[in-house]
């Protein structure tokens, strides 16, 4: 179960300022390669169908591995009865995974895994896993967050409390902020739980020689999944490999092997063959994580004069069978006395896990919504009003700034009042909000070779989601060298490569980028270290750009990269790097702005388009990147209107686990999007930061702001859909609330 | 939620479950693998399966020969026996579009086609659209506009495409909006996937500032 | 899927004797996009399969009274893609063109469209073993029914009928043409489709397990105008959460005769008289449309979540006879 955090990666010791390497290996001011389009480098082998994903590694002699799941949300298994399962011809190995009789026995959500078998083709492995006889002593269960607070509920889990109160958070004094507040808004907002999605299942091939385990894994983390097998399995560490080329998808649910890896090795095991184990959608939806829900009532006061003076917040959350459902709150915006006390409220659901920015949607939208009303209330501009809530701006803060230059760009001054007044049942409307998050990374590390046939190879145990990091590792290396992207070779998502982090947190650009520059650097001063005195030069007068080496002040001495490598002659370069303080850094800032049409006939939101100012440091691949916003928008856009993991109230059981009734946005689904990346100077001298998650918080926010503005009335939760519009439009006709 | 004493309320599910698992448990299994009636699937109302079956299918201009049973879906059939693992499954109910195969020159969603029922027709498939080295159009299309980003949907977005210029070979934003409805991006790649297929139909100048 | 034998039949003969295995259940598959999804999920476990798309008619000919004879083995693209059906039934056209996703329009037909089971979120789950599936309760009533019927509510069963197409058959006044090993019957569309009670409420049609489906046939529609209006939350492959189909006879301005007929909201095809009534006689207008909308929503009896499609049924009404009266009611488009 993976926890929600911020920044990931191997922690070294906290360094002080740029060191001598970062120094050294400085980014160029003016990059021949960096920060340009350069295309994805297995775009064709994806649209070729050439990339194999661990879905599609077919090795010989290979078997299908299938998990019995519980069907009850709450249940103890009291019996497995694996014989008709393993009479089936075809099958190769049955294993239990809950024992009966110990605590692990309690299933604690529909889905919850307890036994599995592996069978000649996926259709007997279907077959068999229906043949596995497990009997269940059903417990009561909770199947939402009113049933697990309500008295005399039953307990989720045997002997467990429901609830989990936090300690307050607070700031100031309430007291004397409400006092000065001429106006006080008091209400309760909601986010929901969604599921990641990916459209690649999680799992995994997993193949034994001897004691030694091969698994090609779908999975966002190669070396924690690798320490996730070892230590599930028992075994050393060093008997494990993992393979990631191509993975689809993770959204954050990916770090480590699950229950489903850890049941597909020992599976592997006892048949003697390779098992593939994939889940099916269903089981995708129920067992690999979701972002939790968030529920607070808040009451918050803001001065006459358009300051924010209170903010006094009762949340809550439930991340399913006893995970944990937090996030900041209040979000971005200065409240100078605050209060917040977080009750984490457990349900019979499958856990959540890191869900791309975890948290931070959630935060923002229970803050957005407020900030609209609460502009009202002093009859200001939201983007004003926000502006004059801002912490100080600092580089890492600069919404102030992105307000400015995304109103104008977005026409912002063309927003009507709240209520479109215009006649017809279609009613437009304009909304904005605010989004930060951490980003940097540390810990990467990378091995650079470089052969007398002037071949580069650059090694990084690091792995791509769709994010572009293959990309990323050629564009750092042959800027570094001076050669085209084409010449080198980028190796990553093997564990025979160097230790590197998770890719989570939006931390892998800023934990590799400076490993890779300084490997490249290091390499790249090998080369120069060995034509050097051929050249008449001392190494530090040598350049390399344009695929030659040459002298800086006379670039007609020197020769091609080709030329000079041809000197390493038995001796090729193998150099390693490791990050080091001074390529990167922490904290993005970011605003979107949206325009919505809504039907208030039909209770039916369209959005028309979406602007974004973002920053996130130095841009290294500007075509990956701005593709990365683009996803993070649809994300939102898919929170914010379709997407919603519905459970039946009465019996627990999610209704919708498939991709018919669990709504995902299509391309008649999605507006114009602009994208304006903050290429400035000061943004570069921040080294790289991230970007993956960023653009994905707040687009939900802007665009329930944006139905605000349209339709007079506030929707305080999401999902957008028809049923909360019309409820909202009914009840302030007949005089409800605001 | 109080375990249900009130007869007025219907009871647990959990009964009918229990019902339904044993019924499930002795329920005759009809697959065999070995020796099942072999008969040509084609003629008349000839009746094959449950076990396995020879059949060939028509895959990229090649003939692909395999055994199923008549339950293994077309996706299954070319991902598992043949080795053809472009196409991708992603729901596996006929939704997201990541098993698109153009089936006799129309998209189809390979996972809710039967192997058995393609017998005789013309399957064109990812793993076949390029000419050696040489992208398709379509791919180069995605490829200079990065319409992918994990590349899970693209195969079936690609197929998608393809079929849609066939059809309509300058086809309005409108026309590629419903065309390619049938498939879904989870990374949200939706707005270059829009840029690709505008390209691959000469009707969206490649900028020309993507290098590599 | 539970493993199933696998027929081919070439013939309406051989089909109809492929169906007819004694004690075991023989199911036709044409498209199959339903029929495979719902054994996937064991909604069904047929022993036998019958590929029904060699020997059905997939041709869509005049008929001599002016009306078309359709082919239930129709791909749903080329029903959308016939100038006869367009300039005949406009309506027909406008579901069909709605009708899933290129793919799904591609390999689906008319009669498995027709024909296709609930939607119902409880049907498709094997957990739920509800009526339908020869259980004891509907899970509907007390659950997650934001999507089940807001007419027709007197139980056993809340399904809305999932079929774009019946709704504009019904409103053209098809008949179908089915074949059984008696040999051949026709049935008013209208009464084709059946309201459950406790007897038929594993169907949802008059069709027996041994017959199938041939055609539909379209009577001359005569001189009518046609309205047909659809709201969907996603514009992308999505299920309707309300339409109409409207068909009105004019006698200049004035209507004569009317026939409203609401999808997805309720097991069958809702014929809405309360509308028609409010219809006959009046002037074609945009305050005739909204009363008209008004009474055809005045019956509704919705469940505990689904309220909110009263409001969207009544728009679909109003808006499809709007674009009857030329009044190009708004479409909201991303």
């Amino acid at each position: 179960m993976a926890k929600a955090q911020e920044g990931r990666g191997a922690q070294p010791p906290a360094a002080s300022g740029p060191t001598a390497n970062a120094k050294k290996y400085a980014w160029p001011p003016k990059p021949a390669v960096l920060s340009t389009r350069v295309k994805r480098l297995d775009g064709p082998d994806k649209v070729t169908g050439k990339a194999k994903y661990s879905f599609d590694i077919n090795r010989p002699g290979m078997i299908y591995g299938k998990v019995v799941r519980s069907p009850h949300p709450h249940a103890r298994v009291t019996a497995i009865d694996l014989n008709a399962a393993k009479a089936l011809p075809g099958v190769r190995a049955a294993i239990v995974w809950k024992e009966p009789g110990t605590p692990a026995a309690e299933c604690k959500y529909q889905g919850d895994p307890v036994a599995a078998i592996a069978a000649d083709t996926e259709e007997l492995a279907e077959d068999a896993a229906r043949l596995v006889k497990v009997t269940y002593d059903v417990m009561e269960h909770v199947a939402n967050v009113e049933q697990a607070m309500e008295n005399g509920a039953p307990a989720w889990a045997a002997g467990t409390a429901n609830t989990r109160k936090g300690n307050a958070e607070e700031n100031g004094n309430l007291d004397d902020g409400f006092k000065q507040a001429a106006h006080v808004v008091e209400q309760t907002y909601a986010t929901h739980v969604i599921t990641h999605v990916c459209m690649e299942t999680h799992g995994c091939v997993c193949e034994w020689d001897g004691d030694k385990l091969t698994a090609w894994v779908t999975t966002q983390g190669v070396h924690g999944t690798k320490d996730g097998f070892a230590q599930g399995l028992k075994i050393p560490a060093t008997n494990v490999r993992v393979i990631t080329q191509y993975m689809g998808g993770g959204f954050g649910s990916k770090f480590g092997p699950d229950a489903q890896g850890l049941i597909c090795a020992r599976l592997a095991k006892e048949a003697g063959k390779p098992v593939k184990l994939f889940l099916d959608r269903k089981e995708e939806h129920l067992d690999s994580g979701n972002r939790p829900s968030a529920y607070a009532k808040i009451k918050a006061g803001v001065s006459a004069d358009g300051k924010l003076t209170a903010f006094d917040a009762q949340s809550w959350g439930t991340g399913g069978a006893g995970a944990n459902s937090n996030f900041p709150l209040p979000y971005i915006y200065n409240f100078p006395n605050r209060r917040r006390v977080h009750t984490d409220v457990f349900i019979n659901a499958g856990q959540q896990r890191a869900m791309r920015a975890p948290g931070h949607p959630q935060g923002c939208f229970l803050t957005e919504i407020l900030m609209d009303e609460l502009a009202d209330r002093v009859r200001m501009d939201p983007v004003e009003f926000r502006i004059k809530n801002l912490p100080e701006a600092n580089l890492s803060q600069a919404w102030g700034e992105y307000f400015r230059m995304g109103a104008k760009a977005f026409g912002w001054e063309k927003r009507h009042a709240t209520g479109d007044p215009r006649p017809g049942p279609i009613k437009n409307g304009f909304g904005v909000s605010a989004h930060r998050w951490g980003g940097g990374g540390r810990g990467g590390r990378a091995h650079c070779d470089i052969a007398s046939d002037g071949s580069v190879v650059m090694k990084v145990g690091t792995q791509d989601l769709g994010t572009g990091t293959r990309t990323m590792v050629a564009m750092l290396t042959a800027e570094t060298l001076g050669l085209p992207v084409s010449a080198v070779t980028p190796e990553i998502g093997d564990t025979n490569y160097p230790v590197c982090g998770a890719s989570g947190g939006s931390t892998t650009a800023a934990s590799i980028s400076p490993a890779i520059r300084i490997a490249a650097g290091k390499a790249r001063d090998a080369v120069f270290a060995k034509v050097a005195p051929e050249l008449g030069a001392s190494a530090d007068d040598l350049v390399a750009e344009n695929g030659r080496v040459f002298v800086k002040t006379n670039a007609s001495k020197g020769m091609t990269w080709k030329d000079a490598c041809r000197r390493l002659g038995a001796e090729p370069v193998s150099v390693d790097g490791e990050w080091e303080d001074g390529l990167s850094s922490t904290g993005t800032s970011g605003v979107q702005f949206t325009e919505v049409d809504v039907d208030i006939e039909t209770g039916i939101v369209k959005v028309k388009r979406i602007l974004t100012v973002q920053d996130c440091g130095l841009i290294l691949s500007r075509l990956t990147a701005e593709s990365q916003v683009y996803g993070g928008i649809v994300g939102s856009l898919n929170f914010a209107l379709f997407e919603d993991r519905i459970l039946d109230r009465v019996t627990g059981h999610m209704v919708n686990p498939n991709m018919e009734s669990y709504l995902l946005a299509g391309l008649s689904d999605v507006p114009k999007i602009d994208i304006m990346l903050v290429d400035s100077p000061e943004q570069r001298g921040r080294g790289v930061i991230g970007i993956g998650e960023p653009p994905t918080v707040s687009t939900a926010s802007a665009i329930a702001n944006a139905v605000r503005n349209a339709t007079g009335v506030t929707i305080r939760s999401l999902p957008l859909h028809p049923h909360r519009i019309l409820a909202a439009i009914e009840e302030q006709k007949s005089g409800g609330t605001l | 939620m109080a375990k249900n004493k009130d007869p007025e309320k219907p009871e647990p599910i959990n009964q009918s479950r229990r019902q339904f698992l044993k019924a499930t448990g002795v329920a005759p299994l009809a697959a065999s693998v070995a020796g099942a009636a072999i008969a040509e699937a084609q003629s008349g109302a000839g009746i094959v399966g449950p076990g396995e079956v020879p059949i060939e299918l028509m895959v990229n201009g090649k003939r692909v020969a395999l055994r199923v049973e008549p339950r293994v879906t077309l996706l299954n059939a070319i991902r598992n026996r043949a080795d053809l693992t472009g196409n991708k499954r992603g729901c596996d109910r006929g939704v997201c579009g990541a098993c698109t195969m153009i089936i006799d020159g129309k998209t189809a969603y390979a996972c809710s086609t039967l192997a058995i029922e393609t017998v005789g027709k013309q399957i064109r498939t990812v793993d076949g659209l390029a000419d050696g080295a040489k992208l398709h159009p379509v791919q180069q299309a995605f490829c200079d506009r990065d319409a992918l980003m994990c590349g899970f949907c693209t195969p079936g977005f690609v197929m998608a495409t393809v079929a849609l210029i066939e059809k309509h070979p300058k086809p309005t934003p409108e026309q590629v909006k419903k065309g390619l409805d049938g498939n879904i991006c989870r990374c949200g790649t939706f707005v270059r996937i829009m840029e690709a297929a505008m390209t691959a139909s000469g009707q969206l100048a490649t900028r020309g500032v993507t290098r590599g | 899927m539970k493993a199933f034998e696998y027929a081919n039949p070439t013939t309406e003969k051989d089909v109809v004797s492929a169906l007819r295995i004694d004690g075991r259940i023989a199911l036709p598959m044409a498209g199959g996009m339903d029929l495979v999804a719902r054994m996937k999920d064991y909604v069904t476990s047929p022993d036998r399969i019958v590929n029904v798309k060699n020997a059905l008619d997939k041709t869509i000919v005049a008929t001599p009274d002016g009306g078309l004879k359709i082919g239930a083995g129709v791909n749903i693209v080329d029903l959308v893609e016939n100038a006869q059906v367009a300039k005949l039934y406009p309506a027909v056209v406008s579901a069909a063109g709605e009708v899933g996703t290129p793919q799904i329009r591609n390999h689906g037909t008319v009669g498995g469209n027709v024909n296709q089971r609930p939607r119902c979120w409880y049907y498709r789950a094997e957990d739920f073993v509800c009526y339908k599936k020869g259980g004891n309760r509907c899970f509907s009533p007390a659950g997650e029914n934001q999507y089940h019927a807001i007419f027709g509510n007197e139980g056993p069963s809340h399904i809305v009928h999932p079929s774009s197409l019946a709704v504009p058959f019904v409103a053209y006044g098809a008949t179908f043409r089915i074949v059984g090993p008696n040999g051949e019957r026709t049935v008013a569309a209208s009464e084709y489709f059946t309201m459950p009670n406790m007897q038929n409420v594993k169907k949802e049609n008059v069709l027996a397990d041994d017959e199938i489906l041939t055609h539909v046939m379209l009577p001359a529609p005569g001189n009518v105008k046609s309205g047909h209006y659809e709201v969907r939350y996603k514009e992308s492959h999505d299920w309707p959460l309300a339409f109409s189909t409207v068909v009105l006879t004019m006698n200049g301005n004035t209507i004569r005769a009317a026939r409203v007929v609401l999808g997805a909201v309720a097991p069958v095809p809702w014929r809405s008289t309360d509308a028609e009534q409010a219809l006959v006689g009046k002037t074609l207008n945009e305050a005739t449309a909204v009363a008209a909308a008004e009474a055809a929503v005045k019956a509704a009896k919705p469940l505990s979540r689904n309220g909110y499609k009263v409001q969207i049924t009544k728009t679909a009404v109003k808006r499809a006879i709007m674009q009857i009266a030329g009044l190009k009611p708004v479409q909201l488009r991303a």
